[in-house]
């Protein structure tokens, strides 16, 4: 609880103070990456803490981004709208979590993508909604403190967001549920023999994923102003996927830094080269091949390996100390 | 009192015809030791006692009431409890979180989304309880990865007496052993009270004997025969069979 929590204001008051210390673009592409942060979090806790890899966790994104753009007709209230956002993604992963859980692996991976894939079929062929083409929405965020439209402000909004969902996330996987449901990935067989039903746990955690993506896709909307198919694309289920890979399985925040990183040299590599897949695609195979971990292991092991380095450059003088005072008494 | 009575039981996977109509009742109290050869059937028989594996036909009863229709987890919730021949632990986790994540199986917060496991001072006072009584506090921070072979066939029934079962089934407690291992494990075993009813196969006749007070030759897929250590230990044939010519074989 302790480390949650000061992890948590560690976070927020980054999140603060960031947008004062980098540039304006960077504030604009940070927004972006809060948001898809959340989405890659949350994937995070299926795939990382459940050993549930799904392939169309793009869907409820989707079905959150669209819920808010098709409501903002009727609505501009956000506690409405995102609300309805992650209603709709809840009673999406509700139905589909009932089939998808009975499945492992790959079968799970094929299974949630073709979920998303049904989804992919009907907006596109929904002329109403735009069809292929899109739906373009006119939304203004406004909790009640004034409309929301700086980039900062739309910033800071992600950023409550964010630190919102991480610390929710964190709560979960320190608390019976997370550690039953890590049990569960680890050796199901054990956890059955324990007494514990394996797809409550499975359909615990495929639910808290499901509405907390629906929740990042109705705030992409905030940015964005668009909403189209290829939110359901399997590029899109990829992405994330990938998020979660380069970031780091198996922990809450590792999925957040690959979002950054993702999105990060996405944008950058891009405007020099047109590689930028082929760049992804062999920074990906780096992380898979190299280790399991991804890049926040890879930031614990330097940084316990510097703490060692510091500790034992720190020792050696006080050792002598000790020993010295021992000999003069 | 009969605590486990198995009817009838068949078990085939495909063309092969494993376990061919078992029948045992297991006394509540009692000790009862299934023997036989490699091959036999005797996981496969726990494995369908347990449900980890469906029956073929036949029916098991648990303190009177049928249980081959449910789930296995829920096996555990009504009172039984098992190990596995090969270690089955979570390797990754200390010696006191796999206790504890043991003991929560039965408490109504394992649902719980918010209040951090190691909160729980009622988890934690029991586990301590239950390592103290099994000699290994001393080891309760240890990845179990790192436990000797032995200590990990210790926590195998650490974590299954965490349920509270009124019966455990134990595959083969003491295979990979050292005999110091087992003479310790054997005066451990004889420290579970006697209302915790003990189904265990065992390999070592040392470790039958002195710990039996119902034995069952499982041969070939059948219960060849059910009786005191006495009668086993007179009974011609089946010295011929497991004691005499030594086809009792180990691992
Ligand atoms: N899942 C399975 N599919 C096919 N055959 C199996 C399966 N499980 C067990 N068997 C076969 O069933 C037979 C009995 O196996 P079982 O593991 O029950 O024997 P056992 O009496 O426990 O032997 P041991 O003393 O070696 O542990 C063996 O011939 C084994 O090959
Ligand atoms: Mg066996």
């Amino acid at each position: 609880m302790k480390k949650a929590l000061l992890s948590t204001i560690l976070l927020l008051m980054t999140v603060l103070i960031l947008p004062h210390i980098i540039s304006p673009f960077m504030v604009y592409l940070s927004t972006e990456i809060l948001v898809f942060a959340i989405f890659a979090m949350s994937l995070g806790l299926i795939m990382g803490f459940g050993g549930m890899p799904s392939l169309g966790h793009c869907a409820q994104f989707g079905l959150g981004a669209y819920t808010v753009a098709i409501l903002s007709e009727y609505t501009a209230n956000i506690y409405l709208l995102l609300g309805a956002a992650i209603l709709i993604s809840l009673c999406f992963s509700l139905v589909t979590g009932y089939i998808a859980i009975r499945n492992k692996g790959v079968f799970f991976l094929m299974i949630t993508l073709a979920f998303t894939q049904v989804l992919f079929l009907i907006t596109s062929r929904m002329k109403f909604w735009g069809g292929n083409d899109g739906y373009s929405a006119s939304v203004t965020a406004n909790f009640g403190f004034g409309e929301i439209t700086s980039n900062i402000g739309l910033f800071y909004m992600m950023g409550f967001f964010f630190v919102l969902t991480y610390f929710l996330l964190k709560l979960f996987v320190n608390a019976p549920a997370g550690k039953v449901l890590k049990g569960m990935m680890e050796n199901e067989g054990r956890m059955i023999a324990l007494g514990y039903n394996p797809k409550t746990y499975k359909m615990f955690a495929y639910l808290i994923a499901g509405s907390m993506a629906g929740l990042a896709g109705g705030l992409y909307i905030y940015k964005t102003q668009f909403v189209s198919p290829a939110l359901f694309s399997v590029h899109m289920g990829a992405e994330v996927m990938i998020m979660v890979f380069i970031g780091g399985m198996g922990t809450i925040f590792g999925p957040a830094l690959g979002a950054g990183a993702f999105v990060f040299l996405q944008n950058y590599i891009s405007t020099m080269t047109d590689r930028w897949p082929l760049i992804l695609g062999l920074l990906f195979i780096a992380i898979v091949l190299l280790k399991r971990g991804g890049i926040l292991h890879l930031i614990q092991f330097v940084s316990t390996f510097g703490l060692k380095l510091f500790k034992s450059s720190r020792n050696a003088p006080v050792d002598k100390q000790v020993k010295g005072k021992e000999q003069a008494s | 009192m009969t605590l486990l009575k198995i009817e009838d039981l068949n078990k085939s996977f495909k063309a092969l015809h494993i376990l061919k109509g078992v029948n045992i009742e297991v006394n509540k109290g009692e000790r009862h030791v299934i023997i036989g050869p490699n091959g036999a059937g005797k996981t496969t028989l726990f494995n369908c006692i347990y449900g980890t594996l469906p029956l073929s036909s036949g029916k098991v009863y648990l303190a009177g009431k049928r249980i081959d229709h449910i789930p296995s987890f829920k096996r555990t919730e009504k009172g039984m409890g098992r190990t596995f021949q090969k270690n089955n632990l979570f390797e990754e986790l200390t010696v006191e979180e796999n206790v504890r994540l043991a003991i929560m199986g039965k408490k109504k917060y394992r649902l719980n989304m918010i209040k951090p496991m190691q909160n729980y001072n009622d988890l934690a006072e029991e586990c301590h309880r239950l390592l103290e009584e099994w000699e290994m506090t001393e080891r309760r921070t240890v990845l179990v990865k790192e436990l000797s072979y032995g200590e990990q066939r210790l926590l195998e029934i650490i974590l299954s007496l965490s349920t509270n079962p009124e019966i455990i089934l134990l595959d083969e407690p003491t295979s990979g052993m050292s005999p110091t291992e087992t003479s310790r494990f054997v005066k451990l075993i004889k420290k579970i009270p006697d209302h915790i009813t003990l189904v265990i196969i065992e390999h070592d006749m040392e470790v039958v004997f002195s710990l039996a007070n119902k034995i069952t030759v499982l041969h070939h897929g059948t219960a060849m025969m059910t009786a005191s250590p006495e009668e086993i230990r007179g009974n011609q044939m089946i010295q011929e069979i497991y004691f005499g010519g030594g086809a009792l074989s180990h691992d």
